[in-house]
């Protein structure tokens, strides 16, 4: 019979200083997030505060950021720390929730196509020129299509049988103006990114922050929150930015940051409704027992138990804004220095008869786009919510 | 239920109410363009700007305290006085209620086919999941809910009446209503209001109706030897009926308000949309401020006939004061 040799560690030889010691030294992690952010909030500070208002923020490259470009930076790194690093830390689990997702082939697909047109939309406006008015280059036809002679100014390709040939200079033609569609088009691609992600991540944020605080306090914080929802919602999200574009302007920055604060009402209310069952169950009562403070237990146990739904809803949310943002430009009251897909849809509109690409290429890209954000956040309500199964697939 | 509905419709009233505050807040702290116009132009004719703005503002009454101006601002929205057109040299009620019988010619239609068929198709959806049925409805239903409408209208609109000449290219507001050049010119419009519209209701249909499509007391019927109608129309629908109704007022009068603002200016009908698309190119405030608190309006009493067609539809319901 085997004896211990080593006198066993019973529950009152533990060091609990030890260990508190250790939980509370920040992890590795923490301080490299912690280091990302405070990097960004030093670069800000010196574009804003430090460097003369005018130039550049990085002279020798020649690269000027905007409002829009820091706030689509900080966007893209919150993705990274919250979603892109846990997903990799928490191995199984992804594999689990990618086994899931893969199920749905359209979704798979869809998550490629947004990748492409993420890393093109990222990618391409570095190098490429704003495309510019040239009306000697007026009318141009995509490649391997060909246009009646009479319509393109100069045409850049062969004629040949009284028709205009479409050359690779222009693949996918140009605009009354002469705008390249291709530029336009790859411009337009961030454009969407931009208006989507940085208004989900405020969305979130938000909705984030209302509805657990409403669920975890309850009584007239509640009450008061989920008022001002009923109100915000009561009006049409998409006549309030009517209204609010119409007498403030609308430059992008401005129109994805309303996006943003305006709506998140009903995703407040998932969260709230979510967060409400969980604040019920044992191991939030166990945490509070355990002393847990009201800030610990809404961001260890509510926030992390209610954060797939909020994913899923603000998936499907995407699309809609990104339906918004065109919706708005193709009526002409977006930001007239942005190429944006729905600005292009409307120069080609009158134009259509003759020249059918300058609508038709943007408005492919804009349907794809948000049948892909559709399908992803479809798939992803099956994968990551064990709660709605069944009734909706 | 009666101090319910009671309840949901004072609320209504206080968000109106607090609607019209925030679009005078909005209206109040906004620089007034026509002022700046009009200063500029008098600036240059050699007049004193100042003394045009002292004008102009007692004219408008924008001199007096903010809560005179609120009280009047109020008072006039609530009598139906919106204000005065400058563009259309008519009071904002009149334009708008001419520009209603435009809107009405191709939702009307529109919201009475999608909501037949998109509850049929999804109860179809539902008993018979999983089949080719389905997933062609399915795909249909994401084609619907994806596709921007106005990009959708204009492709039909160049195809139909640009390249295939069947439909009109300019809209006729004299044909009468019930005619078929009338039917000519809005079938485009109701199909594409049609197809954006339809989508929400047979995913939401085809959700309700799965949750019952297995359950106990329609496994009774069956084992009894109803058939397959009676089961469909009695057992499945008549439950998922209660919320499928709810959606089709709220939600559905959401999307249609949306959509129809864009198809209207694509396929050029002088309905709401367009007098609102007109006025905001035009910077005629109070026409743009009416035309978008009507839906804001239309919403608030969507909402609410929603949540009273709840309590009256379904019995279960308990509101605690019975």
């Amino acid at each position: 019979m085997a004896v211990d040799n080593e006198p066993r560690e019973t529950f009152e030889d533990v060091d609990w200083d030890d260990i508190d010691e250790t939980t509370r030294s920040f992890s590795r992690k923490t301080i490299v997030t912690i280091g990302v952010y405070v990097l960004f909030a030093v670069g800000l500070l010196y574009d804003y505060v430090l460097k003369p208002s005018r130039a550049d923020t990085i002279e020798p490259l020649g690269i000027s950021l905007q409002a829009l470009d820091w706030l689509y930076i900080l966007t893209l790194l919150t993705i990274l720390v919250g979603v892109v690093v846990p997903l990799y830390e928490n191995g199984r689990m992804t594999r689990y929730y990618w086994q899931q997702f893969r199920k749905n082939r359209a979704a798979v697909a869809s998550l490629l196509y947004l990748g492409v047109i993420f890393l093109i939309g990222s990618i391409g406006p570095r190098f490429l020129e704003q495309p510019t008015v040239d009306s000697s280059n007026a009318y141009q036809p995509p490649v391997f299509t060909s246009a009646p002679n009479w319509l393109p100014v100069e045409c850049a390709g062969e004629v040949a049988g009284g028709s205009c040939h479409g050359t690779w200079a222009h693949p996918f033609g140009t605009t009354h103006e002469g705008k390249d569609i291709l530029v336009s088009v790859i411009y337009g691609m961030e454009v969407s990114m931009q208006v989507g992600l940085i208004a989900a991540l405020i969305t979130i944020t938000i909705a984030a922050i209302v509805g657990v605080s409403a669920a975890y306090f309850g009584g007239w914080i509640d009450a008061a929150l989920m008022r001002y929802v009923d109100i915000q919602i009561t009006f049409p999200t998409f006549f309030l930015y009517l209204m609010i574009v119409y007498l403030y302007g609308g430059s992008l920055f401005s129109m994805i940051v309303i996006f943003g604060l305006l709506g998140w009402g009903g995703i407040a209310r998932i969260v709230r409704s979510e967060a409400l069952q969980r604040r019920e169950e044992e191991y939030v009562l166990a945490a509070k027992n355990a002393g847990a403070s009201g800030y610990w237990t809404m961001r260890r146990h509510l926030l992390p138990n209610v954060s797939n739904s909020v994913i899923t809803a603000v998936t499907l949310l995407i699309p809609g804004l990104i339906l918004f943002e065109a919706s708005l430009a193709f009526l002409g009251l977006g930001d007239p220095t942005v190429p944006s897909w729905g600005e292009v849809i409307a120069s080609g509109r009158n134009d259509l008869p003759n020249a059918w690409w300058v609508s038709t290429i943007p408005g492919i890209f804009l349907f794809f786009t948000i049948l892909a954000f559709n399908f992803v956040g479809d798939a992803l309500r099956d994968a990551l919510d064990p709660r709605a199964e069944g009734g909706d697939q | 239920m009666a101090t319910y509905i009671l309840r949901r419709v004072a609320w209504a009233v206080v968000a109106s109410l607090i609607v019209l505050t925030l679009t005078f807040l909005l209206l109040y702290f906004t620089p007034d363009t026509q002022l700046a116009q009009l200063q500029f132009q008098a600036a240059q004719a050699g007049d004193d700007p100042e003394a045009i703005g002292a004008a102009y503002e007692s004219y408008h009454g924008y001199d007096q305290p903010i809560h005179v101006q609120y009280i009047e601002y109020m008072g006039n929205m609530l009598s139906l006085d919106w204000g005065w057109s400058e563009t259309r040299s008519q009071p904002v009620t009149t334009a708008i209620a001419e520009a209603i019988p435009y809107s009405m010619m191709y939702a009307v239609p529109s919201i009475l086919i999608s909501s037949v068929l998109g509850v049929a198709i999804g109860l179809y959806s539902a008993t018979n999941q999983y089949t080719r049925g389905d997933y062609a409805a399915t795909f249909f239903a994401f084609f619907g809910l994806s596709i921007p409408d106005f990009w959708f209208g204009i492709v039909l609109f160049v195809l139909f009446s640009g390249i295939l000449g069947w439909v009109p290219i300019i809209f006729d507001t004299t044909a009468a209503t019930f005619s078929l050049e009338n039917l000519a010119q809005f079938i485009l419009p109701i199909v594409v209001l049609t197809l954006s519209s339809i989508a929400s209701l047979m995913r939401y249909s085809r959700a309700e109706a799965l949750e019952y499509v297995e359950a106990e007391f329609v496994k009774t019927a069956k084992a009894k030897g109803v058939g397959d109608w009676r089961v469909l129309t009695r057992h499945i629908f008549r439950p998922a009926s209660v919320p499928i109704a709810t959606i089709l007022v709220g939600d559905l009068l959401g999307i249609i308000l949306v959509s129809s603002y864009l198809i209207e200016v694509v396929f050029g009908i002088p309905g709401l949309g367009t007098l609102s698309f007109e006025a905001i190119r035009d910077q005629d405030t109070s026409l743009v401020m009416g035309t978008v608190l009507l839906p804001a309006f239309l919403t608030i009493v969507g909402n609410l006939a929603q949540d009273i067609a709840y309590t009256i539809l379904d019995p279960r319901i308990d509101y605690g004061d019975s």
